[in-house]
């Protein structure tokens, strides 16, 4: 079988030094290689998303592109395909950063010689390849380890529910008589078996944590109703335990960015916790607000009035199966997996937890949790040179059910979400993200900074790339793309990027205030 | 009036044991079965009030069951609670889209067993309605 030729992007503003790497390819066997050279990195990125380049090699000056930024930009638009860096002789030092940053290899200009070049490239693919291919043994063995715990987790529930069976049926006479003695011993198996049980549903949340370890979907939360989601779950178990459970919303709380479902998992294992280890009659509550030390976050503290926790154990309590071992506490179950889980969420979404504890008196949870703000996620893509007005486009991208179920998987939603963001410009385009109940999340917003052609480059590109991607080869998806531009923009002379940014996420509020009442007319 | 039977699917002689213990101890009548196959014979035989059903079975799992028993105009009116090993997710929406009144995770604490197997053979009659589980597992 004659193997395909290789598909090379050569991108080199330098006519000498371009025809020099050209000239070594030409010794190649004909259909080995295929070379395409462009001078602007503008042209190489459009290139590049528009697919089928196996191969990369990046000169880091270019007219419109300096340094690591050319590499980062040539990343960002197609991530999985091998680069070379092509550098200067007193530039090892940034051949070095550049390999950090995911170059497979950097050459030396002027140092490169004949036959190396084609082989270089053949080698650096081959790198590529069988990284790739450890990446995924080590994904597979992760998995393999994650499905052999929840196997066994699932199994382990068949017996245990026998046991449990077994011994109540005996401690609660009906095969027969038993003496004080013997039912003591019956309680001391039914704790045990209690004992059990949380370890397994431990397991099994573990498992779950790491198998949708990288699913930390960062959207605009209302904390509210991830707050009060998660006191209504723990409700039962307080009233249970006559402990007075308590959460004032406020109204002027704002939103965070982070993950819904992640907000209220920690929220819940940190009110399970304080509910668990408070006795009888006692008082667990939420509170929520500002956090003093950085205005950007929220402050959400969860504290109770249980047994607290010794100034030891609290350097500790987050770590991996750490658990209180005082025999005081004996009453508390569970591998100790809940706090370990609840720092590796909060961490994952910007923020930090801790705690503050007193043995006998109570503990008081805290974590932090960035505030969402449109204007920051916008600012990076305005135009700083103050004379140049920004001329700003919001494209629209919904994705439908082609049988009209209002429901696209979230699968389906995270694939589209990926494919936009490959399809915009690093310096000039953002997808939003989910902006909670403003829309539902099977719309995806773009701001892109262009003018009309580019906006309409942007959609055709956007529906194309959807089109193609094997998520929607089965037609049961249709996508409506459309755009609509910003009232022109101009920053006052004194005002500052921060303020200007700002004015123009109102701006985008509104326009898509305006752009979700058109959908529900 | 004449005692309620339920009919217990659980291929796992010691929890099928278990649960017939319990059940009669308050005064149910239980019949029993350990496959897909043996369920649907004894439901036609026995025309249970109630019958409990484990997922993972031999000769048809429970999914199976199930929508034999939705097939039959006679067994479609005997409800269902499904009572699993299995995990909530994923699995409880789909057993009561095939027509289970409730799923319960083993393993199922005894007060909450009974009182959901009371409140399901007292909506019999009425219209189906599920009964969404208020339970947790064991605590």
């Amino acid at each position: 079988m004659r193997k395909k030729a290789l598909q090379v992007l050569l991108v080199e503003d330098n006519a000498g030094d371009a025809r020099l790497l050209r000239e070594m390819f030409s010794k190649e066997a004909a259909g080995s290689f295929e070379l395409v050279h462009l001078t602007h990195m503008r042209e190489a990125e459009d290139r590049l998303r528009a697919g089928g380049v196996d191969i990369v090699l990046l000169d880091m000056g270019l007219p419109d592109g300096h340094g690591l930024e050319t590499l980062r930009r040539a990343r960002a638009a197609a991530p999985e395909v091998v680069m070379i860096v092509l550098t200067g002789m007193e530039d090892e030092e940034l051949a070095a950063e550049a390999m950090k940053e995911g170059a497979q290899d950097y050459l030396i200009k002027g140092q490169i010689e004949n036959r190396a070049l084609p082989r270089a490239l053949r080698h650096a693919i081959e790198r590529q390849r069988m990284q790739r291919e450890t990446e995924q043994m080590r994904k597979n063995e992760v998995q393999l380890r994650d499905e052999f715990l929840s196997h066994v987790s699932h199994e382990l529930r068949s017996p245990l529910t026998s046991i449990y069976s077994f011994s109540t049926i005996i401690a609660d006479g009906l095969a027969g008589e038993t003496t004080p003695q013997q039912n003591d011993y019956l309680q001391i198996i039914l704790r045990n078996v209690h004992q059990l049980q949380a370890m397994i549903e431990d397991l099994l949340q573990v498992t779950r944590a790491q198998a949708h370890k990288l699913s930390v979907d960062l959207e605009s939360v209302p904390l509210n109703e991830a707050i009060g989601y998660a006191v209504d779950t723990l409700r039962g178990a307080a009233t249970e335990k006559k402990i007075h459970l308590s959460f004032q919303p406020s109204a002027r709380l704002p939103s965070v960015f982070g993950d819904a479902t992640r907000v209220r998992q920690v929220l819940t294992i940190l009110l399970d916790n304080a509910v668990k280890f408070t006795p009888a009659g006692g008082t667990v509550k939420v509170e929520a607000g500002e956090y003093e030390k950085d205005e950007s976050m929220l402050l959400i503290e969860v504290s109770d009035t249980g047994c607290g926790i010794s100034p030891e154990a609290s350097d500790r309590i987050f770590e991996h199966l750490y658990q209180v071992t005082d025999p005081g506490h004996a009453g508390r179950r569970g591998l100790g997996l809940g706090l370990h889980i609840a720092k590796d969420l909060v961490t994952r979404q910007g923020g930090k937890i801790w705690v503050r504890s007193e043995l006998e008196k109570g503990s008081q949870f805290f974590f932090t949790l960035p505030i969402f703000s449109l204007a920051g996620v916008i600012r990076p893509i305005l135009t700083n040179d103050k004379s140049a007005g920004d001329s700003l486009a919001l494209i629209t991208a919904d994705v439908e059910c082609r049988d009209g179920s209002p429901d696209v998987p979230r699968k389906t939603l995270d694939v589209a979400r990926m494919v936009l963001q490959q399809c915009l410009r690093a310096d000039s385009d953002i997808l939003l993200p989910g902006i909670g109940p403003v829309c539902e999340h099977k719309r995806f917003f773009v701001v892109a900074n262009t003018r009309q052609s580019g906006a309409e480059s942007i959609g055709s590109r956007i529906q194309n790339q959807l089109r193609r991607h094997e998520e929607f080869q089965s037609d049961n998806f249709t996508f409506t793309i459309s755009h609509s531009f910003l009232p022109p923009l101009i920053r006052a002379a004194n005002e500052t990027m921060e303020a200007f940014a700002e004015q123009v996420a109102a701006e985008v509020r509104d326009h898509i205030n305006d752009v979700c009442l058109q959908g529900a007319i | 009036m004449s005692q309620e039977k339920i009919l217990v699917v659980d291929d796992d002689p010691d929890v099928r044991l278990g649960l017939q213990l319990r059940l009669n101890a308050n005064h149910y009548e239980v019949i029993t079965a350990g496959d897909g196959v043996a369920s649907i014979a004894e439901a036609r035989k026995h025309m249970p009030d109630l019958m409990i059903l484990d997922l993972g079975l031999p000769a048809g799992d429970g999914f199976s069951v199930l929508e034999r028993l939705k097939a039959n105009e006679k067994l479609s009116s005997i409800p269902v609670i499904v009572l699993s090993g299995r995990d909530r997710v994923g699995n409880r929406d789909r057993a009561i889209k095939a027509g289970a009144r409730t799923f319960l995770q083993k393993p199922m604490a005894n007060e909450k067993l009974l009182a959901v197997i009371r409140m399901v053979l007292d909506a019999k009659g009425r219209t189906p309605e599920v009964v969404y589980d208020l339970v947790d597992p064991l605590s």
